[in-house]
C-alpha cells in the first residue's frame, strides 16, 4: 500500500488528521484512508457513529506556538514516547485544573 | 489548554522523523457529546483510525459480514469491539493512542473506557496511550495504571497573557470592548488562574462580557 512509502513510516487513519510539516507523504496517507473510509461507509458507522476528523485539524488551527512544548522536553514524556520504561510507562497523563482550558473560555 | 497539548503531542508524535513504523489514533471527548461517548463508542472511533493495513481492515470487513447476517446487522457490544482493537493492535506496528478530556466522558463510561484500555495494554505491549484531562479523573487512572506516568499541569502566566490577548484581537463585538474592560481581563483573569484560586464563576463571568 502507498503509506509504507511514507517517509516517517507514520500512518494516520482519520482522514482529516494533516500534521503541520505536511509533505506528499502525508498526503498520500490520507488519501489512502480517504479511500478506506469512502469505500466502506458502512462499516465506518457500524464502528461508531463517533467521527473525531476535523477535531484535531480545528484545536491544532487555533493553538498558540510554544504553548505546552516544555512538556516534550520532560523526561517522563521522552520516556513515554521512546518505549524505555516498557509496559510499565506505556500509559501518560496530564492533569490539571480548567482555569485556562480552552473549552472553558470557549 | 489539554486540547492544545493533546494536538501538540500528536503533531509531535507525527512530525518527529524515525525510521520506525508507528500508527496513531486519537480522540477528542466532548462534553456536548457525551451520550453517544460510550467506552464502546470511542474504541471504535479509535479502530476507525487505525484501518490502515489491509489485514486490520480484512478483520473487520469479515466481522462486519459476518454481524449483518444475523438479524440484520446488529451493534458490537463493548467486548467484541475490545476484541477487534486488540487484534488490530497484533498486526500494527507501534501505536500510540491519544484521548484528550476524560473528565467530559460520564463515569461510568470513562470505567469502561478505562478498564478496556488497561485489558487491551495487557496483551499489546507496543502500544503506548496519552490522557488528558481535570484532576478528578487522576484517581481513577492511578487505579487502572498503577505504574502510569502523571503529570500536573500548571499554565504559566505568559501563556494565559498570550492566550487573552489572541482571543481579544479575534473579539468580533468589538464595540462592547473598552481600554478599561480590556485591562481588567488581562490583569485579573491572568492573576488568579496563576494563583490557582480561581473562582469557578470568576472567569466565564468576566469573559461573558465580550460576548
Amino acid at each position: 500500500m502507498a503509506y509504507t512509502a511514507h517517509s516517517h513510516n507514520t500512518s494516520f487513519g482519520d482522514s482529516n488528521i494533516n500534521c503541520n510539516n505536511v509533505t506528499n507523504n502525508d498526503n498520500k496517507i490520507v488519501n489512502v484512508n480517504n479511500v478506506i473510509a469512502d469505500e466502506n461507509p458502512e462499516i465506518m458507522l457500524w464502528l461508531s457513529p463517533l467521527d473525531p476528523k476535523g477535531r484535531h485539524q480545528d484545536v491544532r488551527t487555533d493553538r498558540l506556538d510554544g504553548v505546552g512544548s516544555w512538556l516534550l522536553e520532560t523526561n517522563e514524556f521522552r520516556e513515554w514516547r521512546s518505549n524505555e520504561g516498557g509496559a510499565d510507562k506505556a500509559v501518560f497523563f496530564c492533569h490539571g485544573d480548567p482555569g485556562v482550558g480552552k473549552t472553558y473560555l470557549r | 489548554m489539554f486540547s492544545d497539548i493533546s494536538s501538540l503531542v500528536i503533531d509531535d508524535l507525527c512530525d518527529e522523523p524515525s525510521e520506525e513504523d508507528i500508527a496513531i489514533a486519537m480522540f477528542y471527548c466532548d462534553f456536548r457529546d457525551q451520550q453517544k461517548q460510550t467506552a464502546t463508542n470511542i474504541i471504535g472511533a479509535i479502530l476507525k483510525q487505525l484501518l490502515v493495513r489491509g489485514e486490520v481492515l480484512e478483520d473487520v470487513q469479515s466481522a462486519f459480514q459476518k454481524a449483518k447476517k444475523e438479524v440484520g446487522g446488529r451493534g458490537l457490544r463493548l467486548p467484541d469491539m475490545v476484541q477487534m482493537l486488540k487484534q488490530a493492535l497484533a498486526t500494527l506496528p507501534r501505536v500510540f493512542i491519544c484521548i484528550d478530556a476524560l473528565d467530559e466522558c460520564i463515569p461510568k463510561h470513562l470505567l469502561e473506557l478505562l478498564g478496556s484500555l488497561k485489558g487491551i495494554l495487557h496483551e499489546s505491549h507496543k502500544t503506548r496511550i496519552f490522557f488528558t484531562g481535570r484532576p478528578q479523573v487522576e484517581t481513577e487512572i492511578a487505579k487502572y495504571f498503577i505504574t502510569g506516568i502523571i503529570i500536573p499541569i500548571n499554565p504559566k502566566t505568559h501563556d494565559i497573557e498570550r492566550y487573552l490577548e489572541k482571543k481579544l484581537e479575534m473579539d468580533t463585538e468589538c464595540d462592547a470592548m473598552s481600554d478599561s474592560l480590556r485591562a481588567d481581563i488581562l490583569r485579573i483573569i491572568p492573576q488568579r488562574i496563576s494563583g490557582m484560586c480561581v473562582r469557578r464563576s470568576a472567569v466565564p463571568t468576566l469573559w461573558m462580557i465580550l460576548y
